[in-house]
This record gives C-alpha cells, structure tokens and sequence, in this order.
C-alpha cells in the first residue's frame, strides 16, 4: 500500500476527468508569488494553502491556512516551508482555490477481496465519520464496472434526489474509474461539494493509497510514495530500502526510537513474531527488521551494520524459522562481517546476541556463529531444537 | 490421503532459474519418497526446444522446456498442476494461460509483488472454472508422503528431520514462507507430523484462504486437525473463525496470529508482508483475530512458543481416544548422494586430482603467486619482472635482476610492422578479427624462424659452458650435431650495421660487474664466427638467452620473455588497425610468383 500525497493525487484524479479545485505545489513563497502573477485564479480566489507532507492533524499544527488572497498564501507558504515537525520538515506547500459551496457529499472506491466497493453518503466533511450508517455501498466483482443504472440507484439509496442523482452517479463512476485503471487500492474524497459557480461536483480533499507493485505498468507515477507513519523515513532506513530495491530478496528496516531490543531476525512472518515475543514479555523494540528470499550476504551485512548502530541496545535476537532455500551460513556470514565491524568501532560493548535458526546449511552457519565467542562476543546460539521465540524469553530474562 | 497434491501430481513450471532451483528440491523429495520426478516440463519461451537437467538421486534427468502451456500439456497430457515463477509484471499473464488449460486443475504462484487486482483476477478466474489458484507469493504445497510442489520443506536433511517421507495427522495452512516449514518441523516434534501443507502467500488477497482449504482438510479423512498461522491484516483469520463456529466439525481447529506487537507500535507500521496492515477501523488486529478463533472454539495458544505443547496435547488425546495410532518410523530411509565436495569433507572419498600447481593460488580473497599474496607484492614495492620470476622460476628476484628483465622486455617489445608476428596480427585485424585471435595469429608465428629461437640458443650456450668446451669444439659439435648456431646470425644487421638493442644490453649487464658466463661465451663464439661471414653476428634472441641462462632461469622458460614482450607489441599493432578502421588486404598479383602449370583442359572423370 502507498500513500499519495494530495497534489499527486489531485493530478491522477483530474486525469479520469473528476473536477478538482485548481492547485499549485511549491517549494519556495518566490516560487508561489511568480505562479501567482501566470495564473489568473490565483489572483481571483480565495486561496488555502497546506503543508503538503504526508502529516496527520496538520489543522492544529496550523500547517493549514484558508481564505488568504495571494499575498495571504505567500506569507503562509513562507511560515511553512522549513518547519521542523518530529521528524519531518516541510518542504512543500499545496495553494488551491477555494470552492464556494453549501452541501458537502462522500465518495470512497476500496479495495475488497472480490473486487471493490463504492461507498456514497450524501453528507460529507466530519458529519459522514459520526453518521456512518448514512454510508450507501456498491459492491462489485473484479473486472466488473458499475453500470449507469447501478450507480443511480446507489445515489438514491444515499438519498440523492433530483438533479443531484445523476450528478453523483457520474461522480462515483469517475472515481470507480480512476481507482480501477490507476490500481488504486483506496480512493476517498471528503467532502465532494457542488460548486456554486456551475453546480459542478468537485474533489476538495482526497485520500489516495494505490498499489505500489503495479507500478511497473504506470509510467507516469512520476511521483515519490509517503512515509507511511506520520514520519519522514531516517538515513538509515533509507539507505536499507536502497538496498531492497536491488536485490533479489528483501532486507527491511524501520527504527522505533528508545527501545533497547534490537531485532535481526529472518522472515516476514517470523519477524512479527519475534517482535510480539518481545512486547509480552515486557520488553522495547528499537526497530523492526527482517530479510528474506536468500539475499545477497553483503545485503544482510548492510542491515546488520544498521541495527548494531541503534543506540542503547543491549540485546540483539538474530531469530528466524527453519528456513525454505535462505542459505543460513551465507546470511549468517553476512551478519558476522555486520558484527566484526560494528564491534571494530566499539558498538558491541555490552550488547548480548541470541540466535535461533534453522535451514539449508543451519550447522554451518550456527557453527560459525558460535565461533564469535572467541572474538570476545557476548553470544548465544540455539538450533531448531529450541523453539522459535525462546530466545527472547532467555534474553529479556530479568 | 492428503488434498490438492498428491502421487497423481504431474507439475509444468513456468519460468527460468528460480523454477529450476524449485525442481531440483522437488527431485529431492520424489528421491526421498521413492516416485518418479513429479516435475515433466517446463515453459519458458527464451528456451524453449532446450532441456533442464534436474539431479535425481546421482543421475540427471532431462526435462523438456516448452514455449507455452498448450504444447507441454500436448506432449505430457498427465500434467495437472503448474507452479507460476514468473516475474510480476507477467505473471498474470502466465497464471491464466495455466487456468486456461483443460489439463492443469491447480495453479501455485511464488512470484512475490504482483499487483492486488492480478490477484484477484486470477483467483476470480479460476473459482469461475472450479480450479484452484494459490498465492501468489506462495511458498508451495506439500502433502507428506506424496507430492511436494515448490521449494515448501527446505533442504533434503530437514524433509527427514520433519517426517515428510510419510504422512501424519495435521494440516498446515500458513500466510508465511518460513513459518510454513517451522510449523512443519513443530508437527513432526510435538506430533505424528503433516498431512498437507500449503502457503497461501503473505499478499492481501490470495487466490484461495484459509476457509477453502479448510473445507478440503475437513473432508480428508487423514487431516485430523489443521493448523493455521496468521498475521494482521485483512479478515482471512476471521472468515476461518467463522466457517469453524458455523458448525460442528470433524477436523479441529488450532490457531496463532502475529501482531499484537502492533498495539505498542506506532500507527500503520508496515510489516514484512503485503497484507499484514491494519485495516481502517480497528478491524484485522492481531486481537481481533485472535478473539474470533478462540469464539469459535479453536484451540488459541497465547503465543507463538506454546504452539509446540498445543499440538502435543490435541495428539495426545487423539491418541488417547483412538482417533489415531503411533506411527513405527521406517528403520532405513534414502540418503542423498552427496557431492564431491561435501563427501571429501567429510572424509569419505579419496579423489586422485586431476592437475597440481606449484605456482599459484586464488582460492582465497586474492591470488597468491607462490604463496605471496599479490597486494602485498604491490604494497611492498615489487614488479612485474618479480611476478614473473615467480610464476616461471618459483622465486623472489633481486632488484638488480628485475631491472635486467625490464630492459629485456622494452627492447624486445616491437619490432615494426613487417616481422612475421606483427604483419601476421595486422593481417587479421584488417580482416576484422577479435583482438585475442589476432595477437594469437602473431603469437603462432614465432618459432624457429622468428623470436623462437631463444630457448634453444641459451640451451646451447649453456651446454658448451656446461661441459667447458672452447668456441672451436662448440662449432664443430653444433655443425655435426645441430646445424646452425641458434641466437647467432641476422637477417639485416651485421657487423658494420650492428643491433643497437644487442649493443644496449650487453653493456648494461656488463656494467654490473656480474657472472655472466654464457653471455662471455656467446660474445667470444660471435667473433670467430662473425669473422667468417659478416652478418653471423650475436642476435638478440641469442643476447636474451645467455643473459637469462646467467641469471639462472630455466631453459625451457626463455621463449616465454620474447613471447611475453612480443605480446605488447602484437596488442599495439591489432589496437591500431583497429582504431585507423583499416579495411581487409590481400595481396596484390605482382607481389606474387605465380609458377603453377598454365591452364589446361580437365580430363573427363574415370
């Protein structure tokens, strides 16, 4: 699942022909005051203007300012651009025009197993979130489209009436539209409102989560996916994703600050498990972590180097299942070079190391594990015999 | 008995290398086992007409590669399962040609990061023909005892470890890949092992859930209770929570799902697979699932680590009740032929080699010339001239020597376009051969004639002072014995037109006031001879020899420094035909004798 940012959102939906309020994204108040004087609505509207960056209440972080004229936006851009917020500094504002309007409407695609789902409320903005049951669903098989017939039908049921019925009947067809041939896996405007001007319905603030791996079939995703969790991706777990992107294989990384168990274990699925093991038995993650699908060992090196920096570790669970084709002694060699250099620049001071693993080459790769007690390391070694999250309970034994 | 894979499974596999590594430990299993290598073609379009040789026991089995689904199921109409390697972006396209076709009943995709509404596609597809698409991002399927379908079970010593040679009492269904085989490995330990197993893939939406198979397992007489290991996300847990509460039945039902860390986490983290993300409201937690399960009356360990105890005890009371019987172990079971490599460590072979080096070795981080690792040659000072008496005489040279080889070589380096070597390399240039073949094509024309004769004349040299012969017994013997002096003799210089390379470096090594017998040798044979006829003067093929003889260099290796500096040159030559574009030559008729019999009429055929 990736997260669009508004303005790449906005684009993709204007392209399946859905209304949505002219907009700019800038990174600068000089860039903002020149598109100013190109374009005539900037001049003529009232303007909003966001911190586009995917971060959450930016409302009452005051990163959204509405009904400025140009100067209005300028300043707010300049205000903007360069906070620091947690992690995240701002570096690009979104100015849109502001649409007149009275009623405020819901339209949402998603993504379900047999196919998708066309939600319609005819009441929008927080009122839909406290009304839910005011929410109209169309179900529909993949490679199905709603017809004309359907989506009327879903309007009235929604209790549009009149005019209206139709208008967002085609609505929510554009939007089935732009989420199928985008391979969007959730699209959501809140609140969709007729514009006074022309009556139209327009898209004033979307959600946008498509499927980062059809992107191979979409040239022009030109844009870059959102942090997912309300920060900016660190250095580090930038430089993993990285690597990811280039092997055969994953090696993932995502950093949880103040945590002291550091996590190193193989699998998608294991690691979920290793990391509840933790959390039950009281302890603090300081990351997540996994690899998998027999990398390269100079890619598990790499993370290996990653989570040995994290700082006030004290024990590292380098777990994992009794692997399918994973060589563990290529990995684990990979992971021991990891922990020859951490140590090398004094990281391992105090950090106890657990291992538990099984697979193609297990003795091997245990056995070379097992060797780095001679080079002085605080390590323990297990095998299949010991069950998969034991040592976790054997390192966060108090 | 077992569900969707069994001894009747016949396997095409679509794709390259992937599939073939997927083969060979599908060869291991059928070895194991004892039946015929399930896997009777491939389809890969790049090469297709070609075979894969999977290893079967210590043999090679030659499997067919098709370009599509319909000529492998044409030629091998017992196929009725294919497994999709494919890569993502075609994935799609390869799963429906495999549903498409009348013979295959089941489809096992392993390609991770196809797009959600591929999926879907295919699974739609295939509930519309009644056939079963599992994954994608599959680990495979593996029914003990019969059949194993993709890389699901691990190395050969884990099939073992795990009983998978013959059928228990517990399905699997797992989202995860490794988990699949640790839970696997848990059945065998804790109870009479597996009936089938199968990865359904960690992506969102998998072709087929949990509720599917679980209907199969339900109707497996064998299957007495499953086993399914779930994670975050999505609502398969919960619609499996569902099928078991809906009623009562035959099979029971054990279950675990990961992601309670997920409640101390921060929000919509994303975990190792595509679908363990939380959903919108709360909905697909790890609590949530757990809940379902445990409402429905499915045994729900806490955590993970007693699983192991959960399955002991619900196999005890099978036991106990009847239900089922302990299984007596089969007393031998088929080893996997080891390698070579992996019988010699293991002190079971004795391999007579094939060669022996005494000169070289790179098995480590970097070559070792006779036994001197190469950085540390280069960090210490040393030169090429050093590598070389290395790696021809099996010694560290002096500065001083080195210093003698270096001028060697930059005076034996090239010797103009016309010499045989270089006209030979300039020929095959212009007629636009690779660099390698070209200086080869130079390189074959040194010999007795041109550049070859430096071994033979340090050989003759070194023989004279050798047995101490005076310059006269050493003509006579060579004129009786040999012919002409090698290393004596020029084709254009002579004693008025000296070989300023000769000149060179007999006064550079005479300048070092060392031994140089032979080289004193050769000099006094020039003047007796070159007294008789001008240009019977010391060549530098001959100069060369004698001065290696002197430095103490094998015999047989002195044609190597005329071969080597010669290389240089040949390279030069090739390099610059190359870059002026040369066009192809031929020799013009004037430049030809031609002294073959007029024409003439052909006699008609006896």
């Amino acid at each position: 699942m990736a997260k669009v940012l508004e303005g790449p959102g906005m684009g993709l939906m204007k392209k399946w022909g859905i209304h949505v309020p002219n907009y700019v994204v800038v990174t600068s108040a000089d860039e903002l005051a020149k598109l100013g004087q190109a374009n005539e609505w900037m001049k003529t509207s009232k303007l909003v203007a966001k911190a586009h960056e995917a971060l959450g209440s930016r409302f009452k972080l005051g990163l959204v300012k509405v009904g400025l004229d140009l100067n209005g936006a300028v300043a707010a851009t300049k205000e903007m651009i360069g906070r620091q917020v947690g992690s995240i500094t701002v570096s690009q504002v979104i100015v849109s025009e502001m649409i007149a309007h009275k009623e405020e409407y819901y339209c949402a695609v998603k993504s379900t197993r047999e196919g998708a789902e066309i939600l319609v409320a005819n009441c929008g903005g927080i009122e839909v979130e406290s009304n839910w049951d005011r929410v109209k669903r169309l179900c529909l098989a993949v490679g199905q489209a709603p017809s004309p017939e359907a989506l009327e039908q879903l309007a009235k049921d929604a209790g549009f009436t009149g005019p209206l019925t139709k208008k967002m009947a085609d609505f929510a067809g554009k939007m089935f539209t732009c989420f199928d041939s985008e391979d969007a896996q959730y699209l959501e405007v809140n609140p969709v409102v007729t514009r006074e001007s022309d009556g139209a319905f327009v898209a004033l603030d979307a959600v946008t989560l498509l499927d980062g791996d059809a992107k191979f079939r979409h040239p022009d995703w030109n844009f870059a996916f959102a942090a997912e969790f309300g920060r900016a991706y660190s250095k580090e777990e930038l430089e993993v994703m990285a690597v990811d992107s280039k092997i055969k294989g994953s090696v993932k990384f995502i950093e949880i600050p103040g945590g002291d168990t550091a996590m190193l274990p193989a699998g998608g699925g294991a690691s979920v498990y290793y990391s509840d093991a933790v959390v039950a038995r009281g302890g603090k993650l300081a990351n997540y972590a996994e690899y998998s699908g027999d990398p390269p060992d100079w890619a598990v090196e790499v993370l290996t180097e990653k989570v040995c920096s994290l700082p006030g570790i004290k024990n590292i669970i380098v777990g994992g299942a009794i692997a399918n084709f994973t060589d563990v002694k290529k990995t684990f060699g990979g992971i021991i070079n990891g922990f020859r250099k951490a140590k090398a620049d004094g990281k391992m001071k105090d950090v106890k190391i657990w291992v538990r693993r099984g697979g193609p080459r297990e003795k091997e790769g245990l056995d070379a594990m097992r060797a780095l007690k001679d080079e002085g390391f605080d390590i323990n070694v297990f095998d299949r015999y010991t069950p998969l999250t034991d040592i976790v309970d054997k390192a966060l034994q108090k | 008995m077992s569900i969707l894979a069994n001894k009747d499974t016949r396997v095409v596999i679509q794709g390259g290398q992937a599939g073939v590594n997927a083969a060979r430990r599908m060869a291991e299993f059928c070895y194991l086992i004892k039946r015929p290598l399930s896997v009777e073609a491939f389809v890969y379009p790049p090469d297709a007409g070609k075979t894969n040789e999977i290893p079967y026991g210590s043999g090679l089995i030659a499997v067919p590669i098709y370009k599509t689904i319909a000529e492998a199921t044409k030629n091998h109409p017992a196929i009725n399962t294919s497994l999709v390697y494919i890569g993502a972006d075609r994935a799609m396209k390869g799963g429906l040609e495999a549903l498409d076709d009348s013979h295959i009943k089941v489809v096992s995709m392993i390609t991770e990061g196809v797009p959600e509404k591929d999926a879907k596609i295919l699974g739609a597809h295939a509930r519309k023909l009644g056939k079963v698409f599992n994954g994608p991002s599959s680990i495979g399927i593996i029914s003990a005892g019969s059949c194993r379908l993709g890389v699901i079970g691990g190395a050969f010593d884990n099939l073992v470890l795990s009983k998978l040679y013959r059928e228990g009492s517990f399905g699997v269904i797992t989202k995860s890949g490794g988990l699949s085989n640790e839970i696997i490995w848990i059945c065998s330990q804790f109870a009479d092992g597996i009936t089938t197993a199968i990865g359904i893939g960690g992506d969102a939406y998998p072709g087929t859930d949990y509720v599917s198979y679980l209907e199969m397992f339900e109707n497996d007489p064998q299957t007495k209770a499953v086993v399914i290991v779930g994670e975050m996300g999505g609502d398969l847990e919960e619609r499996a929570a569902e099928w078991y509460g809906a009623k009562k039945r035959r099979v029971k039902l054990i279950g675990v799902v990961s992601g309670f860390c997920q409640e101390s986490l921060p929000k919509g983290m994303k975990f190792g697979h595509a679908g363990a993300k939380e959903g919108m409201k709360g909905e697909g937690s790890a609590r949530s699932k757990s809940d379902a399960l445990k409402k429905a009356g499915a045994i729900v360990p806490p955590t993970f680590g007693a699983l192991g105890p959960a399955i002991k005890e619900t196999y005890q009371e099978m036991l106990k009740s009847g239900q089922v019987k302990e299984i007596v172990e089969p007393t031998s079971l088929p080893k996997l032929p080891k390698t070579v490599e992996e019988a010699m460590k293991a002190d079971e072979v004795i391999v007579a080699p094939l060669i022996r080096t005494t000169i070289s070795d790179d098995r480590g981080d970097e070559p070792c010339y006779d036994g001197y690792p190469a950085s540390e040659l280069i960090n210490k000072g040393y030169e090429i001239p050093h590598v070389i008496g290395l790696l021809w005489d099996k010694r560290l040279i002096s500065k001083q020597e080195a210093e003698i080889i270096k001028r060697i070589m930059m005076l034996s380096a090239d010797h103009g376009p016309c010499v045989s070597g270089a006209y030979a390399t300039i020929l095959a240039a212009c007629a636009g051969i690779g660099l390698s073949q070209a200086v080869a094509a130079g390189l074959i024309m040194i010999g007795p004639r041109f550049g070859g004769a430096v071994t033979d004349a340090g050989r003759w040299f070194k023989y004279a002072v050798d047995n101490k012969m005076t310059v006269e017994d050493f003509l006579a013997y060579m004129k009786k014995n040999v012919g002409p002096v090698p290393g004596i003799g020029h084709r254009v210089k002579s004693l008025r037109n000296p070989d300023k390379r000769v000149k060179e470096l007999v006064g550079y090594v005479k300048s070092l006031h060392i031994k140089t017998p032979c080289l004193d040798f050769a000099l006094q044979v020039e003047q007796v001879t070159a007294a008789k006829k001008d240009n019977l003067i010391l060549n530098v093929d001959g100069t060369m020899a004698a001065v290696l003889v002197d430095l103490g260099f094998p015999v047989d290796s002195l044609n190597g420094f005329f071969i080597l500096s010669r290389t240089i040159g040949l390279i030069g030559h090739w390099v610059d035909q190359k870059r002026q574009d040369s066009r192809l030559i031929r020799l013009f008729d004037y430049l030809v004798n031609y002294a073959a019999p007029k024409r003439r009429e052909v006699p008609p055929l006896k």
